[in-house]
């Protein structure tokens, strides 16, 4: 090895032992690629899914009802069409196999999860509303625990219900009707919600002291999917609309 | 064999011998600085894709037509096709979303991930929707790893499928990769999660964070976060855990299904960039962030940026 390379080496040991072992960063460039038809298809990945895909559309491609109206929800206001159409839907399904119900709240806002176009409605359309596999379950409480709920729903700036009307100022209910009549704190209530509210998801309040829990045997899913084919065998299309059943002033 | 070279490095300097150095210095170390050879890293990534197999049906729905894991495929192919070192990542909530997900829970989504090459996924609040058991079932059909070190899940099913963090060897770099989940409870039936135990995610980042880039010396350290871009509260989310960190280059997130215009780069708390990107959801989207490296020293702080950002490609 001659003196020049052997230099070569020294310079580059004492240059590299005043140095991070790591890397450093110089650049970082981003992008975001919109998945679209414009990009091609893998046909082995389409391969992999056409046999799950054709199983399912059996079942989901089925054409069960109708919407004269696009079901869709807003976070902007204290109601929205769609959360209206699930609450009713819950409420009339769930009200055959318990009478005494005074309101449902059966999802959040945050658990409607699709809209649905205005048109023919399909199995799959429903399951994607309501994805979940969650149960109904029916709550006796404390008037000063609905008051929880009401607070929460206010707070909230409103959630999908049934049997109840209020109206939200300064984030707090005020004008309270339930099953048509004013509310009163001293009273016990029947409230009809998911086990998954129920058990505080969305950390709803009010249902952790109940007088008495059951589960009424119905998934939420279902109610909505019976309600839709109920409406279609008689003939009618969902006509949904906000009716100032929450309103905010 | 860079990795061998860059690792015989730090053993000369520990050594400190001339002599060790003139055999540890092998061609390749010479040719790297002598044409300031750049080391380049493609990050590609999603969130919430949440069992979106097909694009959005066309019927009128605000993202009719957009999605679909067979487009994602191909475009990640193509990606592949041009850049040597690629990671592909998720932020969680594979599942749930459609019927797919009813119907065979969770077990297509999975085997389509495992298909297009995916490195790590972390658990996001949804993947519980069957339960711990539900998710553990289907395991057998990813290929790759699920990394959350903010979850205790020692007493669940779970115990030993999960990782806190993985190191991603790629040129000669490494890729330090770790997962940050969300608080379960009030958001998760308390049956799906069981026994998971939630730790505080800033503590349980900046710990990982700090073990990948001081004790692991990876060179670029990502978080994949389920805690949400950012909240009106004081809840934790990606904007307060970049802000409360050092040592995080990226923040892949998730679970607010947030369609960021650009990322954001958020100076942590070790006077650095931290990045946060999130992609939307349902696969609507993907996402790449591209980092060049340099070997050798790290460069002082000049401007008020540490190094050059770009909401572009360079072109090949």
């Amino acid at each position: 090895m001659g003196m020049i390379r052997l230099w070569i080496f020294i310079l580059t040991a004492t240059f590299l032992s005043s140095c991070s072992t790591q890397y450093a960063i110089t650049k970082s460039n981003r992008e975001e690629y919109s998945i679209n038809d414009k990009i091609e298809v893998d046909s082995a990945i389409v391969r992999t899914y056409l046999p799950y895909k054709q199983k399912l559309d059996q079942e989901m491609t089925k054409v069960i009802g109708h919407t004269s109206v696009l079901l869709t929800k807003t976070s902007e206001f204290p109601e929205s069409v769609l959360g209206n159409f699930f609450a009713d839907a819950v409420f009339n399904q769930a009200k055959k196999l318990e009478p005494t119900i005074d309101f449902v709240f059966p999802t959040t806002k945050g658990g409607l999860r699709n809209d649905i176009s205005k048109g023919p409605i399909t199995v799959s359309g429903v399951f994607e509303l309501m994805p979940f596999e969650n149960q109904l379950v029916l709550f006796k409480l404390k008037g000063s625990d609905v008051l929880i709920i009401l607070n929460y729903i206010a707070l909230t700036n409103g959630q999908p219900v049934a049997g109840l009307r209020m109206n939200i100022k300064d984030k707090t209910p005020e004008n309270i009707y339930i099953n048509g009549k004013p509310f009163d704190v001293n009273q016990t209530y029947m409230v009809l919600t998911s086990d998954y509210i129920g058990n505080g998801g969305d950390d709803a309040k009010g249902f952790a002291n109940p007088i008495s829990r059951k589960n009424i045997g119905l998934l939420v899913r279902d109610a909505l999917l019976k309600e839709v084919a109920e409406l279609e065998f008689a003939g009618k299309k969902i006509e949904a609309k906000t009716d100032g059943r929450i309103t905010k002033n | 064999m860079e990795e061998l070279q860059k690792t015989n490095r730090r053993n000369f300097i520990k050594a400190g011998g001339i002599l060790s150095a003139a055999f540890a210095l092998n061609i390749n170390s010479f040719d790297a600085f002598a044409t300031g050879r750049l080391q380049k890293i493609t990050i590609l990534h999603t969130n919430d894709v949440h069992s979106r197999i097909e694009p959005f049906p066309m019927d009128g729905s605000r993202n009719q037509g957009l999605g679909g894991t067979a487009r994602r495929s191909a475009l990640i192919k193509k990606i592949r096709a041009e850049q040597e070192n690629v990671l592909l990542l998720d932020a969680g909530d594979i599942f749930q979303g459609t019927p797919y997900f009813n119907k065979y829970g969770g077990e297509l989504e999975l085997k389509l991930m495992s298909a297009m090459g995916y490195d790590a996924t972390t658990l996001g609040n949804h993947d519980f929707d069957n339960g711990i058991e539900g998710f553990y079932k289907q395991l057998p059909h990813a290929n790759f790893e699920v990394l959350i070190a903010n979850y205790d899940l020692k007493n669940t099913a779970l115990y030993q499928s999960t990782k806190p963090f993985k190191i991603f060897k790629k040129a000669g770099l490494k890729i330090g990769v770790f997962g940050i989940g969300i608080q379960l409870k009030g958001l998760v039936d308390p049956k799906n999660y069981g026994e998971t135990q939630y730790l505080d995610p800033i503590a349980i980042a900046n710990a990982t964070a700090s073990l990948l880039k001081n004790d692991h010396q990876c060179d670029l350290v990502i978080c994949l976060s389920h805690l949400g871009y950012k909240y009106r509260d004081a809840i934790v989310s990606d904007q307060v855990l970049a802000a409360s960190t050092k040592n995080i280059d990226l923040i892949i997130g998730g679970h607010t299904h947030s369609f960021l215009t650009v990322p954001e780069d958020v100076k942590n708390l070790g006077g650095q960039i931290t990045t946060i990107n999130q992609v939307g959801f349902a696969g609507i989207n993907l996402g790449r962030v591209d980092y060049y490296f340099e070997p050798g020293k790290k460069k002082k702080l000049k401007l008020s940026t540490p190094y050059e950002i770009n909401n572009w490609l360079d072109k090949s």
